[in-house]
């Protein structure tokens, strides 16, 4: 799973957000290291709602302006917590083998 | 009131399809301008009369449009064209791969690695001199890695290689026109276009989405068509019997002509199912095949025979691919003309 996928579904995790809603929320979990731009977030919302990972919840008219919040699926939160077990397991090996007691001899 | 700023932003969305931008549009603008408006009134209005939607989101959004107007499964009508683009890349980039295969076995020919057998004949011989030379061999064996690399699914690497592989070509077309030995106006780019570019283009139908092809065919259809085809022609050639064959332009025509012959039963059968994606597959290629041959029969201005041959190849192909494009047609038509609507998927 690509990075900014990761991070979608994660901005989405804590409950359904909108278009820039998901953009600000990427950029904060990333600590300003991801900035998506609506051409590329529209790209990804189009793969995961085919991929049936995320769906539109609901829309609301904001400052004349359509919104369309997007939700996790079940099969999205799955997929999500999988990486996430997948990425953790990956991280604890890496800080193991970088850690004194567990490194290789130097 | 829209301001300037969300006119541009809109004027770059209809690069995407018009079922997707109703249902999406609005919400793409909303995430758009809301990513650029800070809640100053007079920064706002300043960015919004000044700043323009970007290089960066510009190629974004390309990238979206083509992934849906060539798309993957879950696009609509679209998926025919995208599924038959595809096998048609594949099918231009055999052609290539063959003729490479070709360079490849007369380069090794030439340099005596198999001792019993005869020196090549030296018009047909590949020794390459020079820096220039060498570039241009290796652009020529590079359709082989493209070849294979697409058709295994690395479609950037593809990518890469395929844009190294045309420049050689490019650069001599270049400067013949520059120094004015270019033989026809624009026939030599024509057919750089069709043969080089274009499908160079059109490999940005295949991404991640896209269902894949079957590469074990595909991929023996590469040692099999030298063998079977481009093999023969070069062994006529070798012994001198080569009055009669048809340049690539010919050849291109006749080989989607028997294409078509011996797909057209299929095409026609009421039993047969799944086969409008070859019959699409195969109009296209005769496009190709059509506009390479009218291109390259200026080259025969001189020699009315050649004409006569030219336009019967182009003719007799352009009869026989009549008898699949009916079931082209039924391939489009029976493609769902629009995707689920948002509404219905979020139920």
């Amino acid at each position: 799973m690509q990075e900014a996928t990761f991070l979608i579904l994660t901005a989405l995790a804590s409950g359904s957000q909108h278009g820039y809603g998901i953009i600000a929320d990427v950029r904060e979990i990333s600590g300003g290291g991801v900035q998506l731009r609506p051409g590329t977030l529209y790209t990804a919302l189009e793969r995961l709602r085919a991929d049936g990972l995320i769906a539109v919840d609901r829309e609301a008219i904001v400052d004349n302006r359509l919104r369309r919040y997007y939700r996790l699926t079940p099969a999205g939160s799955d997929r999500l917590a999988a990486e996430a077990t997948r990425l953790r397991a990956n991280a604890t090996t890496a800080l193991m083998r970088l850690s004194p007691a567990g490194g290789a001899a130097t | 009131m829209s301001s300037d700023l969300e006119q541009r932003y809109r004027r770059v969305l209809r690069l995407l399809p018009g079922w997707y931008r109703e249902q999406w549009e609005e919400d793409m603008v909303a995430a758009f301008m809301d990513s650029w408006l800070t809640g100053d009134p007079e920064a706002g209005a300043y960015i919004a009369k000044a700043v323009g939607p970007g290089w960066g989101e510009l190629a974004s959004v390309t990238g979206l449009a083509i992934r849906l107007h060539v798309g993957g499964a879950s696009t609509p009508r679209r998926h025919a064209w995208g599924q038959a683009l595809r096998r048609a890349v594949l099918a231009v980039l055999l052609v290539h791969a063959v003729l490479a295969v070709n360079v490849l076995v007369f380069l090794l020919w030439s340099r005596r690695l198999v001792s019993w057998l005869p020196a090549p004949p030296a018009s047909l011989a590949v020794v390459p001199s020079g820096m220039w030379d060498t570039l241009y061999y290796l652009a020529c064996l590079a359709w082989i890695a493209i070849f294979v690399t697409l058709t295994l699914g690395h479609y950037r690497t593809a990518r890469v290689l395929a844009t190294l592989a045309i420049v050689p070509n490019l650069v001599a077309l270049l400067q013949a026109q520059l120094t004015g030995v270019l033989p026809a106006p624009f026939g030599p780019w024509v057919f750089w276009i069709l043969v080089d570019l274009a499908p160079l283009l059109a490999m940005t139908a295949f991404h991640r989405d896209a269902p894949s092809a079957a590469p074990r065919p595909w991929l023996a259809a590469m040692p099999a068509g030298y063998v079977l085809v481009y093999g023969p022609l070069q062994a006529l050639q070798v012994t001198g019997n080569y009055a009669w064959l048809p340049d690539f332009s010919g050849m291109c025509c006749i080989l989607v002509t028997l294409a078509c012959l011996v797909h057209a039963p299929r095409a026609w059968s009421r039993s047969a199912a799944g086969t409008g994606l070859w019959s699409l597959t195969l109009v296209l290629l005769a496009a190709v095949a059509a506009a390479l041959r009218i291109v390259t029969i200026t080259r025969y201005l001189n020699d009315p025979h050649l004409i006569n041959v030219s336009l019967a190849e182009l003719v007799i192909m352009l009869a026989v691919v009549a008898l699949v494009a009916p079931d082209a047609a039924r391939a489009q038509a029976t493609a769902p003309a629009s995707p689920p609507c948002p509404q219905a998927m979020a139920a």
